[in-house]
Formats: structure tokens, sequence, C-alpha cells
């Protein structure tokens, strides 16, 4: 493990982190241990940003890291080398809604804690939620929305879950700033959040791993 | 004997502004910041024709101001769906444009301004917005991309020669006339307002607010550069933002001292997006948001105005900085936030407006509206400087029982 990687990552240092990439690699280091060496530098920034100690801001640049480092390693990889992932989750903003900001900061740190995410956008119709259900199968879905009317949306949605016989195989969380409590029960999901970090906790939680 | 309208509109102005100088009032008053499509969605009429028929939406809203008990009737922010409509918007999507008519106006974020233009933006700032940013954020308004820098047109050669050629081009024309029509469509809905503000003002209620003034920083990262991108140029562009953000201040400054003067009302509503806590650190708060707003709340203050700052998401972490504002003279409004943290670090500096859940008064019962009611007086009601309202103003989706609920509250436990 290079601590000075991690390091670089976390500390927002984008030109040194990618210069170790680069030394990494041509030193003969395996390039999904360069890759892994990086997600773990994403997830201190996940857990400090759970603790308060990061913000927006780190998440959002650390994933722009993150992409450098991928273009970097890529044409290293011989097979897709894909490692397996801790869980599926199908997320979407919701009917009437537009917004993806909190939606894409929550994919962002999904995928690069080692989940598979199926992004199906925003002002999502009910039916492909289900439809997405039935052909990822994942253990979670993520409902978004930043607007009030995303109240009926996200409820239509679970309700239309729960006709197509499907409740029963995912635990379903809704997000974005409106969220809480009181839209976790009108709308029947089985948890919310209003920040990235809770979505991360209840998806780890919900694929049986640790956040 | 009943009280005037306008005996009614100055004990109304008197309270709000005994409540913002945290003098003890008679009662705490119910007022929404702002209002959409809560008064047309009650009476049946659709998003898209409270965009288009400023008339009908306004005399819902002065109807919904009596009937729920506001003592201000709401500005409504971002209206006028014939404006967006003349241009063409792509930065702001309408019902009945591309979006369904029963969906709200919606705000596009993107990077209007990419990274890499803003030195052209700073060594031409109007040149660049005319003739780069208005074709991004409006289709209407593609010809003005073949306008050349507007100095180079400084003389009457190269105008009658360059100017004249581009004026008779055919896209720029169009682009001129969609502008056109936006002017028309603006004075209409500006004499809709006009009426209404006056209709109301006899009726005894005044408007809450003169105009919305975005700060600085987030007139660069919701409009220009957008969250994504004005982050990262925190970290990769910090100079270029900052002399963006302070290129922003000037006119924002004096828009604002402008507006309160021409509309004859000293409150000025500030939405805050960006400087939340969570989006950003204290350090980068103290750089590049914290400046320009302090600056442009200790302006409207000088100029005898009263700033009504929206502080959308959760300030609780930023409660330090504001009590650092002038103590008596700032409404400041609530989204999420710590109440009791806000008593204990600001009860004696600035009145507490707002943060009553959208999602309770959306999706909650009127018997939980009023425990929320009832929370807040016992908190607040020592010194009284408190005023009822949704974290963010009415929801378009509030359940009216709940709307009322909120009144009865204010009516049973909120009069000293």
């Amino acid at each position: 493990m290079s601590n000075e990687l991690t390091d670089a990552i976390v500390g927002m240092r984008e030109d040194d982190a990618l210069a170790i990439v680069g030394r990494e690699l041509d030193s003969g280091i395996a390039p999904t241990v360069v890759l892994d060496e990086a997600k773990e530098a994403m997830s201190v920034l996940g857990k400090r940003f759970e603790c308060g100690d990061a913000f927006i801001p780190e998440l959002i640049m650390g994933g722009e890291i993150m992409k450098g480092i991928s273009e970097l390693v890529k044409p290293h990889l011989r097979g897709p080398g894909d490692a397996a992932k801790r869980g599926v989750v199908v997320i979407g903003t919701v009917r009437g809604d537009i917004h993806d900001i909190g939606k894409d900061v929550v994919v962002l740190m999904l995928d690069v804690n080692g989940y598979e995410v199926h992004d199906l956008g925003v002002d999502v119709p009910t039916q492909a939620f289900v439809d997405a259900i039935g052909q990822f199968k994942p253990q979670v879905v993520g409902l978004s929305g930043l607007l009030t009317l995303a109240f009926d949306s996200m409820k239509a949605t679970v309700d239309a879950i729960a006709a197509a016989g499907l409740r029963d195989r995912v635990k379903i969380m809704v997000g974005g700033a409106p969220a809480d409590r009181q839209v976790q029960d009108y709308t029947g999901a089985d948890g919310w959040g209003s920040d990235v970090a809770a979505a991360l906790n209840l998806t780890a939680q919900w694929t049986g791993g640790e956040a | 004997m009943a009280a005037t309208g306008e005996e009614l509109y100055k004990q109304r102005e008197q309270r709000f502004n005994d409540i913002v100088a945290l003098k003890r009032p008679d009662r705490v008053p119910v007022i929404p910041l702002v209002s959409h499509y809560f008064p047309t969605k009650i009476k049946g009429v659709s998003n898209r024709d409270a965009g288009f028929d400023h008339e009908l939406r306004l005399r819902c809203l002065r109807e919904a101001t009596v009937e729920f008990g506001w003592d201000f009737v709401p500005a409504t922010g971002l209206f006028g769906s014939d404006g967006y409509e003349a241009v063409g918007s792509l930065q702001l999507r309408w019902p009945g444009g591309d979006l369904p008519d029963d969906a709200p106006f919606q705000f596009v974020e993107g990077e209007y301004l990419k990274a890499e233009e803003y030195g052209q933006f700073l060594a031409d700032p109007s040149g660049t917005t005319l003739s780069t940013i208005f074709p991004r954020i409006a289709s209407g308004l593609e010809g003005l991309g073949m306008v050349p820098p507007l100095y180079f047109l400084s003389n009457m050669y190269y105008l009658q020669a360059v100017g004249g050629g581009l004026l008779a081009a055919p896209p720029v024309r169009a682009a001129l006339q969609a502008l056109l029509a936006l002017g028309d469509a603006a004075a209409a809905g500006a004499a809709a307002d006009a009426a209404h503000t006056q209709d109301a003002a006899t009726q005894g209620y005044p408007k809450t607010w003169a105009a919305p003034i975005i700060p600085a920083f987030d007139v660069v990262s919701d409009t220009f550069r957008s969250l994504r991108g004005s982050t990262l140029d925190m970290y990769r562009h910090p100079e270029e933002l900052l002399q963006t953000i302070d290129l922003m201040q000037v006119p924002t400054v004096a828009l604002a001292v402008q507006a309160a003067r021409m509309f004859g009302n000293p409150r000025i509503f500030i939405p805050m997006h960006r400087g939340a806590g969570g989006f950003m650190s204290d350090e980068q708060f103290e750089r590049f948001y914290w400046p320009t707003f302090k600056g442009l709340v200790e302006t409207l203050i000088d100029q005898g105005l009263i700033p009504m700052p929206l502080f959308e998401g959760d300030y609780t972490p930023r409660l330090k900085y504001l009590a650092e504002l002038p103590a008596g003279k700032v409404a400041g409004h609530f989204d999420k936030i710590d109440r009791q943290k806000f008593k204990e670090i600001l009860g004696d500096r600035m009145c507490f407006w707002g943060n009553v859940a959208p999602s309770l008064l959306c999706t909650g019962t009127p018997q939980q509206v009023k425990d929320d009611v009832k929370e807040l007086i016992d908190l607040f009601g020592d010194t009284g400087a408190l005023i009822l309202d949704s974290g963010l103003g009415v929801p378009d989706e509030a359940r009216p029982e709940n709307m009322r609920a909120l009144r009865e509250a204010a009516e049973k436990y909120g009069v000293f």
C-alpha cells in the first residue's frame, strides 16, 4: 500500500497523485493494485465526510482525481479485471424532478466503494424502476429528489415496486435535500438520507457489509 | 371599528420590523418567504397556466394570503414562462415548455462557462456573456454567437461595415427579435405585478421583498460553472474563481440597492445555496463565500435596507460566522438548522424565520404541524423574535389543512 498515493489523493494534490500513479505503473506495480490504492483513498474521504472532517468538494475533487487515475491505468489492464462487486444498486431521480447533483455524488461514491451502480438518470418513470429491478436484481434501490413533488413520485414508485411483487427483494432508500423520516414513512421506504454518507451507510448495511 | 387596509399594512410592516429589530411583537406572524404554485394548485390551475397567466396567478396568491392568514403577500420568484419561451430558455425549463404541465419550473445546472474560458471571460466579461454564454442558455439567442467583441465596432467604419452586416444576418435578427419578445413579456409581467402589489397593499398586505439577489459566489456556481465546476475551480483555478466572484459583486450590490429604491420596498431576498454546511470546509467558506456575502449584507444595512437571506440547506455549522453580522438588522430565514443551537448562539442577535419542514407540511397531519409550531414558540416565545414559515416558503404540495394549522397554532400559542 502506497501511503504516498493515499496522502496525495486525500490531500487533494491532483498533480502529485497522477505523477505517483505514473511512477508506480512504470516500476511494474500491478494496475489493479494501483487502482485499489486509489479506491482506498476515496473510502478514507468517504469516512472523513461522514465524520464531518471532509465535505462535498473533497468527494467531487477526489472523484475527478480517480477519473484521471483510471485513464492512466486503463492501457495497462489486460482483462476486464473487475473485482467482485459488493452489491448492486439501482438509483434515479424520480418522476417530475430533473435534479441530479446529489444523486450523481451518491453514484460516484457508491461506484468507488465497489458497488455495481445502475443510474437511471432523472425524471424516471415508476415503471423504469420496476423494469430495472427485474433486469439488474439489485439489493438496494435509491430514489432521489429535490422538489416536494418528489414525495408523491417516490411513494408511487414504492407502490409500483410492491404491485409488481418485487418489494421483498429490495431495500429502498429515499434521498435528497428534503428527505427525512417523515418522507420515509410517507413513501413506505426502508430508509432515508439527506447526504451521501447516509446513502453509503444504508447500502453497506443492506448488502451485509461495513460502511 | 375595523382597521382600514392602510392601518393593517402599517401594523403588519411594523410587526415585522420589530421582530427583525428584536423588539417583542404583539404576536407571532406567518409569512411565507416565497410562494410558487401552492396558491394556484389549490384552485385547480395547472402549473403551465400559472406560468403564463400572470393576473390569474397573482389573484390566487392574494386569495391564499387572506385565506391562510399570512401577514405579508409573498413575492413569487422566477415566474414568467412567457419570458423563457420568448428566448427558448435552455437553462431554466418550464411547465408547458419541455416539462409537463404539472411540473414546476426547474433550473438546469451546467458549465455554461467552461474552465478554459475563464481567461476570455475575465478579459471581456460582457462580450463573452453576449456571444458565448447567451447562446448556451437560450436556443433563440444562438445567432449572438456571430457577434464579435463589441469594442471592435467602436468606430463608425466598423459599425457600419461589420455591425451593419451582422444586423442584416437572419440568425442575429432572430436573436434580437427574441430579446425584444423577452422585453415585452417582462413588461407585461411587471405591469401585472405592479397592479397586484397595489391591490395587496390596499387590502393591507405588504409584499415580502423587492427583488431576489443571488450572492456572487452562487451566481458563479449556480449559473456559470455548476456545483462540480466551481468545486473543481476551488482546487484548479482558485484565482480565476475569486476574480470572477469579485467581478460579480459590484453589480450584485448595485442591483440590490437599485431594486429596493425602484420598488419602494426595503426588503431584499438573498437565496443562498453553496455556502451551506457540507458544501465546503470552513477554510473554503472563509475564502470563497463569506467575504462577498457579508459585504452584500453590510452594504444593504448601511443603505437602510433589510437583508432577508434564505439560509438554504443546513447552516448550523456556519452559525459562528452569522454571529459576525450586525444584530437586529437581518431577517434570517432558515431551511434546516438546529433550533437549539441557533437560540444559544444567535438568539439575541437575529430573528428566527422558517424551519418548519416542507415534508411535514406536504405529508404530515395538522396536529403534527401544530406541535412543531408550539415547539418553536416555546423556544423563541421569550423574545418573540420568530416568524413562522416552512424552511423554503410554501411548498407547492403543502396540504391546505396543514397551512391552516400553521396559522391556527400561531394564534393559539403565539399571542403575547
